[in-house]
């Protein structure tokens, strides 16, 4: 196979921190390359450099046999490197089409935008890649978030890419809509496109890899044909140790009742839904985005109100009106978008651990008691192992893995007796993924009845005693004991018999 | 994620369609409640000066347009419109030829333009930092200028004064001639469709090469020489540059945009709704006049249909935004 993309001694960094170190590899036409690695190790850096968003310390690159030294992410572009990032930026408010052509709108001879000429290799791209030609016309903010990534895949190889690097596009997909995506990518890997592929899902390499290259701490740990892939080989590159990715779980033993809810009614989203969860119980959430999964929380918390159907706490009724409501009633709620729904910021480390609990620091006159406030927050920077220089360290300067550790803690600071998680580890590393899995099974043994929402079916097997599935706004199974495998959940998920 | 609006808020399908109806409707409204209530209200002769007194103001809106699309403001257009009619009075007065007299106040509105864009887009400012910020220079500098002297000065050109052809006012012809390359620019040039795009999402724009600063930057740039024309039509309106010129329109000016509907948040709208806006503000304006109500109230107007407009813009998007994000 020729080779497209080749990659020699690229080294990169940032102030005093080696980002990246002597990295290479080679990527050939129609080729499959999984790119692997923890949070910080330099994946993120290393498609930047490749399509032109920062300069490369050291090292060479070639595109198709020419040297390739992108000055921007435009001159990337136009050399045939295209990237889908895992925040994929898109125009909400402009139509499908006009989002495919962003950047490069096609002139006519009066140099005027071109809408014909838009409209007709839209529907052209379109259908090469066997998607639905009406989304063209929507505007992109009406589309479901899968339909959005397949425009924006869509959008990254019209531009004759020799290269296409999708960064984790299947973390925000459920099963169903990732495998659609695999379509799409295996058409055009048999076009001949190139593919970098960035996953933390283990069990997609086989669908989207042909050889894998691991990053650790910036440097290669290893370049491997996917025939090799053993997945305890691979964690043991990622994290440079033998580690046992599975995690340890005593039997559960639940005790009351305390969340119970019963045909909940949201009008567009939930029609009739019930559940229970127990003391000491991790409860699992499963189901295809849209399924109503995460409006079954915001009902519980009090965010959203239902118009039918009742809730108890611990046999009360309870009908929250706010999320303070809930909270008064021991509910926490971990929402699923740490960036936009959780995390502060422009806060320290500490500040955004503590954030909930201030009430309980305060000392005489409401002032603030510094002291207790870092002894509380030092404690659970040791307990959760979060990494972080100082308390007072901006949270934005942690690791993904470890902002979402504060804001784990933060919820675990009060207490709770309901704690819910809404996609606790999505995009994090394979380790810290680990110790919150490890960690939320562990307060639920302490006492906490657990509701955990996850699209990592994996995940969810791993840490729940019982299992509901959503499907389409109405609960479509519970499962447990025996009952509770992959393949019962999916089959629940699809809505199809046994 | 804020709960109380997901809770009350109406459909989406219902407040898109409320958006796109509601102007239409507040025009119908306010010309037969004018019209009832002023019986001058819809005589020619007032429209024609609807025209005459609203055109200095549309020019405006039509720059505010741009940047407002960015997700951009310049607050300082009122301040920079004195600063430019006190420039192009005195060497309209001081006997320059007027063609270069208007060259010139288009070149002045273009520079100091400039100097917002600079700000801007070299000194990553946010807009409605810088624009505050240059609005208080450009106010003391034409109070520097002024120097307790009154500049008098008619129309420097025909079209930029109160002239009419068969009734109709002829600068109604410059405005309509604006707001019609414009609308064109927008939709039919690639530079209109980078600003959707950036004020969509900038740094998305820039990762697929879209020249993010520099359009920004002659968006700017246009802002201020559209000032710089809309000063003379002021001048050729009032007939006098006083210490506060123009200090009255950034507000109005503002309005017409939110009102037409184009989002204070960006890349949403249109200079066709922003004339839209336009009419509904300067009908407002005269109307309230011709009812007799002091013109002091004016402020309280405008700075209202402010208010709404962007209270349900943001309302409108935050809903329809968390429509999206109730699927992921």
């Amino acid at each position: 196979m020729r080779t497209i993309l080749s990659v020699t001694g690229l080294s990169k960094s940032f102030g005093a921190t080696a980002a990246l170190t002597d990295v290479g590899f080679t990527l050939a036409a129609g080729e499959r390359l999984a790119l692997l690695g923890e949070n910080g190790a330099g994946k993120s850096t290393l498609i930047k450099l490749i399509a032109g968003v920062h300069r490369p310390d050291a090292g060479e690159m070639t595109l198709d046999g020419e040297p390739h030294r992108p000055a921007s992410p435009g001159a990337a572009l136009a050399a045939g490197v295209s990237v889908v990032y895992q925040e994929p930026s898109f125009f909400p408010r402009l139509s499908v089409l006009e989002n495919l052509f962003v950047g490069r709108e096609p002139r006519d001879r009066l140099t005027q935008v071109d809408w014909g000429e838009m409209r007709t290799r839209g529907v052209e791209l379109f259908g090469r890649l066997g998607l639905p030609v009406e989304l063209l016309n929507r505007r992109m903010d009406a589309l479901s978030l899968a339909e959005q990534q397949l425009a924006l895949i869509a959008r990254a190889v019209d531009v004759d890419a020799k290269v296409l690097i999708l960064d984790e596009p299947t973390s925000i997909l459920t099963d169903a809509e990732a495998r659609r995506l695999f379509r799409v990518v295996q058409r055009l890997s048999e076009a001949g496109v190139a593919i970098l592929y960035i996953t933390h899902r283990f069990e997609e390499l086989e669908h989207v890899a042909d050889r894998f290259i691991v990053l650790k701490d910036g440097r290669l740990a290893g370049d491997l044909p996917a025939a090799a892939a053993d997945h305890d080989r691979i964690l043991e590159m990622m994290s440079g140790r033998p580690v046992n990715a599975t995690i340890s779980r005593s039997v559960a033993d639940p005790g009351a009742v305390v969340l119970e809810a019963d045909g909940i009614t949201v009008p567009g989203s939930l029609s009739g839904v019930g559940l229970t969860v127990r003391e000491s119980e991790v409860v699992g959430l499963y189901g295809l985005v849209g399924a109503g999964r995460t409006e079954l929380a915001l009902t519980v918390f009090g965010m959203l109100r239902p118009t039918a159907g009742s809730m108890r706490v611990r046999g009360e009724p309870y009908a929250p009106k706010s999320p303070r409501d809930a909270m008064a009633r021991g509910i926490a709620y971990l929402p699923e978008d740490r960036k936009t729904q959780g995390l502060f910021p422009g806060m320290d480390t500490m500040s955004n651990l503590t954030a909930v609990l201030l009430p309980a620091l305060l000392g005489r006159f409401g002032v603030i008691r510094r002291a207790k406030e870092r002894e509380l927050a030092s404690t659970w920077v040791r307990s959760l192992r979060i990494k972080a220089p100082t308390l007072d360290f901006p949270v934005t300067g942690l690791s993904g893995g470890h902002q979402q550790k504060v804001l784990f803690a933060r919820q675990l600071v009060t207490g709770p007796e309901i704690l819910i998680l809404d996609e606790p580890t999505r995009g994090i590393d394979v380790a810290t993924k680990t110790d919150i899995q490890q960690r939320l099974v562990e307060v639920a043994r302490e006492g906490t009845a657990v509701l955990v929402i996850s699209s990592d079916l994996p995940e969810l097997l791993a840490v729940s005693d019982r299992v509901y599935v959503m499907r389409e706004g109405r609960m479509a199974a519970e499962l447990h004991g025996d009952d509770l495998t992959e393949d019962a959940v999916l089959r629940a998920t699809m809505g199809v018999n046994r | 994620m804020s709960a109380v609006s997901a809770v009350t808020a109406p459909s989406p399908r219902l407040l898109t369609l409320l958006r796109d109806a509601l102007l239409p409707i507040l025009l119908v409204a306010e010309v037969i409640f004018f019209g009832l209530a002023a019986p001058d209200f819809l005589s020619a002769s007032n429209l024609a000066n609807v025209v005459i007194n609203s055109a200095d103001l549309a020019l405006l809106a039509a720059g505010m347009t741009l940047v407002v699309l960015l997700a951009g403001i310049d607050v300082s257009v009122g301040p920079m419109l004195g600063v430019v009619a006190w420039v192009g009075a005195s060497l309209f007065v001081a006997g320059l030829p007027p063609l270069l007299v208007v060259l010139a106040s288009v070149l002045l509105g273009g520079l100091l333009g400039a100097v917002n864009a600079g700000l801007i887009v070299g000194g990553r400012i946010s807009p409605i930092i810088a624009t505050l910020g240059t609005a208080a220079v450009f106010k003391t500098v034409l109070f520097v200028l002024w120097n307790s002297t009154d500049v008098f000065a008619g129309p420097v050109v025909p079209v930029l004064g109160p002239a009419r052809a068969g009734g109709f006012p002829l600068v109604g012809v410059v405005v309509l001639v604006v707001f019609g390359i414009f609308a064109y620019v927008l939709r039919h040039r690639v530079f209109g469709r980078r600003l959707f795009a950036i004020g969509n999402d900038a740094e998305g724009a820039r990762l697929l090469g879209v020249p993010v600063g520099r359009t920004s930057f002659v968006a700017y740039v246009l802002v201020g020489a559209l000032v710089g024309i809309a000063a003379l039509i002021y001048v050729g309106r009032v007939g006098v540059v006083q210490a506060t010129a123009g200090q009255e329109l950034t507000l109005p000016a503002i309005a017409a945009v939110v009102v037409g509907g184009t989002s204070i948040l960006g890349g949403e709208g249109g200079v066709l709704r922003t004339l839209g806006g336009l009419v509904f503000i300067a009908l407002l304006q005269n109307g309230v006049v011709l009812m007799g109500v002091p013109p002091l109230w004016n402020g309280v107007l405008v700075g209202l249909a402010v208010a709404l407009a962007v209270a349900f813009d943001v309302l409108t998007r935050r809903t329809l935004d968390k429509r999206i994000g109730a699927r992921k």
